[in-house]
């Protein structure tokens, strides 16, 4: 934890914290921010922004920022699912992979291997087509899809401190390979984890906007942020700005995620203790 | 004065398949309850091999460890871990630095092997830790902190309290000075001569440097290339050393009572003499 | 802090003629870190041409700043703040960096204790040690690997053609410290630093490596600084010995002098150190009785 705490020290760490902090109270209370019903067709389509509607209306007449705060929640928390999917089909094999013995080693490393090869949008419409079109399926396929990078991070993580001395050291105490993990290896993992939790986040967010873009997951009149720029871009000859809004969420939201991760990576890890050595310790480090 | 630890001619090879290379040819070696016996190789002639395998760390090809009369060879999984934890032996590394665990503090780490072992709540832990400290001469104000913030000494003393928290009979350390300046060597050494005789402790002690084994070695046992060259009290290799390579070794080592280098003649004399002792096999 | 060495009354006579001539003078070196604290607090060091000086002190002593701020090798963030240091009267505190560079090799030119760090482990130690005669004496290609194969010789190594084509990784961490010491005198410097050069490795290496170092000054009468924590090593390769403690010279002296009757106690301490282990210690019981 005290690589996080370290991370919203710096300022790019507080900027990326202040706009998760909003966008995940619109995603908890988006839809009830929503002046008007997001469904709820009416006669004026195509409206620019304005006092009645600040984002304007759609092609349907429905009002914009209604639909971005009420599209909020699906289009967020479906990220998380599958970052959350991702962790535990990487997270899990990436660890015990250096501890399990050679043919568990070999075997998970072929499949995460074969996972990087599959692209990502095909496989996750031959996963809707297979399992059905909606939101749940579609997350377990971007899941899956998200493991591959999971499963290195930990693993890389784990091996530089599999045969570290203090590790030789509790083994000749006696200890068992869960308490190696539990006492000696996990707190070397977490910060790159973490790392990589907010990139995948990033990622899986983008992913949701595609798919849902593409019809794939979440199927309308449901709003959801993908979904808004794709009826946006049907009537650009019209309504040129009509993308923005949506989009604006999207990239505020990402750009957050890979902020965060940043200021994280350089705050932990080896590159955060040189840095905090050069900035208190630089007389100690330089004298030996 | 009881055999602690009886090394009878053990072979080890590491590696696989054709890169496997024998490491130790049959090498004997016994360290009493009590005793400081040091072993004494340059880089390369398996004295950490050695080590380790009377660890259990590496498997032996041939020959038997035993550890105050058992037999701890054939040892694996749930039965090794459960004779580990015993704690009958335990191990002190060269670089203390990285021999302690970065994100532990000095009290989770001096008590691990207790921990491991089960049986104290945190509150036992903590006096243990305490008293640990105590003997080490570790001061009790250190306990919270992590191992970044010690001084070198310091973390040494860590180091060997986190060995003897488990109550070891022998405890094998590895070069555990010579990452330290002179002044905190000194400390090091005292602190091992003083657990010898307080606790009847055996100690084997690992070095490249035979000057550092004056006054503190009762026997030495000199490794060269995997095999026992010569075994004598520290009197016995210093002043009148048998095997050339105990000699080469002896000429080596620098003197402040000398002002000129070691003689270089004697040097090359000698070294030839070893590597024809050695079969011709080169430097 | 400024204690001036009796340098003159130095035991063992250098093999050139040029006897007193300071190569090297150092005069109220001070060395500074960014955050304003100080770690060098006005060093005065005179090397003659010819001689050996060691430099002994615990680690933060001051004694490998004070080396790396002759070299002009300073730490990023650390630099001198006062003080002079005159090669041959000239101050270098007031060269360019890139004059100071220039002199580095074919002046002033340093060994120090991890061999390997300083090698690049892919390309031949022959090919590199090459490059720096072609960079640093201006040789051609056939004359710097005709040279560099001599300078392996030279330095003991067997077989330096065999040597010359070996990767980094194939040498032991003497040969590699023989190679990294046939590089730095290539150029022909004056003055060589070795910083620990001898620490790592064993007993019987450091030996060989010490003599080399001897029959260098012998030969070519290289001036050497010899920086070390033991006591024993300088005592053997050095006349003058300069005691280093906390960024300071306490002692200095011709070193039979500072090691047989040391006047301030931080030697005394060294020394005892020293003897209360060590192989010293059973020698003198074993001649006692």
């Amino acid at each position: 934890m005290t690589t996080i705490t370290g991370a919203l020290r710096t300022r790019a760490g507080v900027i990326a914290a202040t706009v998760l902090a909003a966008v995940l109270l619109l995603a908890v209370s988006g839809p009830f921010l929503a002046p008007y019903d997001p469904l709820e067709n009416s006669a004026e389509i195509l409206r620019p922004p304005g006092a009645a509607h600040w984002f304007g209306t759609d092609y349907l007449g429905r009002d914009v920022l209604s639909r971005v705060l009420a599209g909020a929640p699906t289009s967020v928390f479906t990220a998380f699912e599958a970052v959350g999917i991702g962790l535990v089909i990487g997270v899990v094999p990436g660890v015990t992979s250096v501890y399990l013995g050679r043919a568990y080693e070999w075997i998970t490393l072929r499949i995460m291997d074969g996972l990087i090869a599959l692209p990502f949008l095909i496989f996750a419409i031959a996963v809707a087509a297979l399992l059905g079109n909606a939101v749940h399926q579609a997350m377990i396929a971007v899941g899956i899809l998200l493991a591959p990078s999971f499963y290195r991070v930990t693993r890389a993580a784990a091996l530089s401190h599999a045969n570290a001395q203090y590790v030789t050291a509790a083994r000749l105490f006696g200890a068992s390979t869960w308490w190696v993990l539990r006492t000696h290896v996990w707190s070397k993992i977490l910060p790159a984890l973490v790392v990589a939790t907010a990139n995948a986040t990033a990622g899986g967010l983008l992913i949701v906007s595609s798919l849902t873009f593409l019809g794939i997951g979440v199927v309308p009149p449901e709003p959801t942020w993908g979904g808004i720029v794709a009826s946006g871009l049907g009537y650009l000859a019209q309504v040129p700005y009509g993308p923005v809004f949506p989009s604006l969420f999207i990239m505020a939201t990402v750009g957050a995620l890979n902020l965060l991760a940043d200021a994280i990576r350089d705050t932990s890890g080896d590159h955060g203790r040189a840095r905090a050595l050069s900035r208190t310790g630089a007389r100690r480090v330089r004298l030996t | 004065m009881t055999t602690l630890l009886d090394v009878s001619g053990l072979h080890v090879a590491l590696g696989h398949g054709r890169k496997r290379t024998g490491i130790l040819h049959g090498v004997d070696l016994t360290v009493a309850s009590g005793e400081i016996v040091g072993l004494i190789g340059e880089t390369g002639s398996g004295k950490t091999t050695l080590a380790r395998a009377v660890l259990g760390l590496v498997r032996a090809g041939s020959g038997t460890v035993a550890i105050d009369g058992r037999q701890v060879g054939g040892l694996r999984g749930g039965a090794l871990r459960a004779s580990r934890r015993g704690g009958a032996v335990q191990y002190v590394f060269q670089d203390p630095l990285r021999s302690l665990d970065p994100e532990r503090t000095v009290l989770d780490t001096l008590v691990e092997g207790l921990a491991v072992r089960g049986g104290h709540d945190r509150a036992g832990l903590r006096e243990a830790a305490e008293q640990v400290a105590r003997l080490v001469s570790l001061p009790l104000g250190l306990l919270p902190r992590h191992p970044g913030e010690l001084s070198g000494g310091q973390r040494q003393r860590v180091a060997i309290g986190r060995a003897i928290a488990v109550d070891p009979r022998l405890l094998i350390c590895d070069e555990p000075v010579s990452a330290l300046d002179a002044s905190t060597r000194i400390t090091i050494l005292e602190l091992l001569l003083r657990l010898r005789e307080s606790r009847g402790l055996g100690v084997l002690l690992i070095t490249h440097d035979l000057g550092s084994l004056g006054g503190v070695a009762d026997r030495v046992v000199v490794l060269y290339h995997g095999r026992v060259v010569e075994t004598g009290t520290v009197e016995e290799i210093f002043l009148a050393p048998r095997h050339p390579y105990t000699r080469l070794l002896v000429a080596s080592v620098p003197s402040i009572r000398d002002e000129r280098p070691p003689d270089p003649g004697l040097r090359r004399a000698l070294r030839d003499e070893v590597r024809a002792s050695a079969g011709g096999r080169p430097w | 802090m400024s204690v001036s060495p009796d340098a003159a009354t130095a035991v063992r006579a250098p093999a050139r003629a040029v006897r007193d001539e300071v190569l090297l003078s150092v005069r109220g070196l001070r060395v500074g870190v960014a955050d304003g604290s100080e770690v060098v607090h006005g060093v005065d060091l005179d090397i003659p041409r010819g001689s050996a000086v060691g430099l002994v002190g615990e680690s933060g002593s001051g004694k490998t700043l004070t080396c790396r701020a002759v070299l002009g090798l300073l730490p990023v963030g650390v630099e001198v703040t006062g003080g002079e240091i005159r090669l041959r009267g000239t101050d270098l505190t007031a060269l360019p960096a890139a004059a100071r560079a220039r002199l580095r090799g074919t002046e002033l030119a340093a060994v120090f204790q991890d061999p390997a760090s300083y090698l690049n482990p892919s390309i031949t130690v022959g090919a590199q040690l090459a490059e720096v005669l072609r960079v640093k004496a201006g040789l051609g290609r056939r004359a710097a690997r005709q040279r560099a194969v001599e300078l392996l010789q030279a330095m003991g190594l067997h077989r330096p053609e065999h040597v010359y084509a070996q990767h980094p990784f194939e040498l032991s961490g003497g040969m590699l410290q023989r190679v990294l010491i046939a590089m730095s005198i290539s150029a022909g410097p004056e003055l060589l630093i070795a910083d620990e050069a001898t620490t790592a490795l064993d007993v019987t290496v450091q030996a060989e490596v010490l003599e080399l170092l001897n029959d260098l000054r012998r030969d070519r009468g290289l001036t050497l600084v010899v920086v070390s924590h033991d006591l024993a090593v300088i005592s053997q390769t050095c006349d003058t010995v300069y005691v280093f403690r906390d960024g300071g010279i306490v002692e200095a002296g011709p070193t039979r002098r500072v090691l047989r009757a040391p006047r301030h106690p931080y030697t005394r301490e060294l020394i005892g150190n020293h003897e209360r282990f060590g192989i010293d210690r059973v020698r003198e019981q074993g001649s006692g009785r």
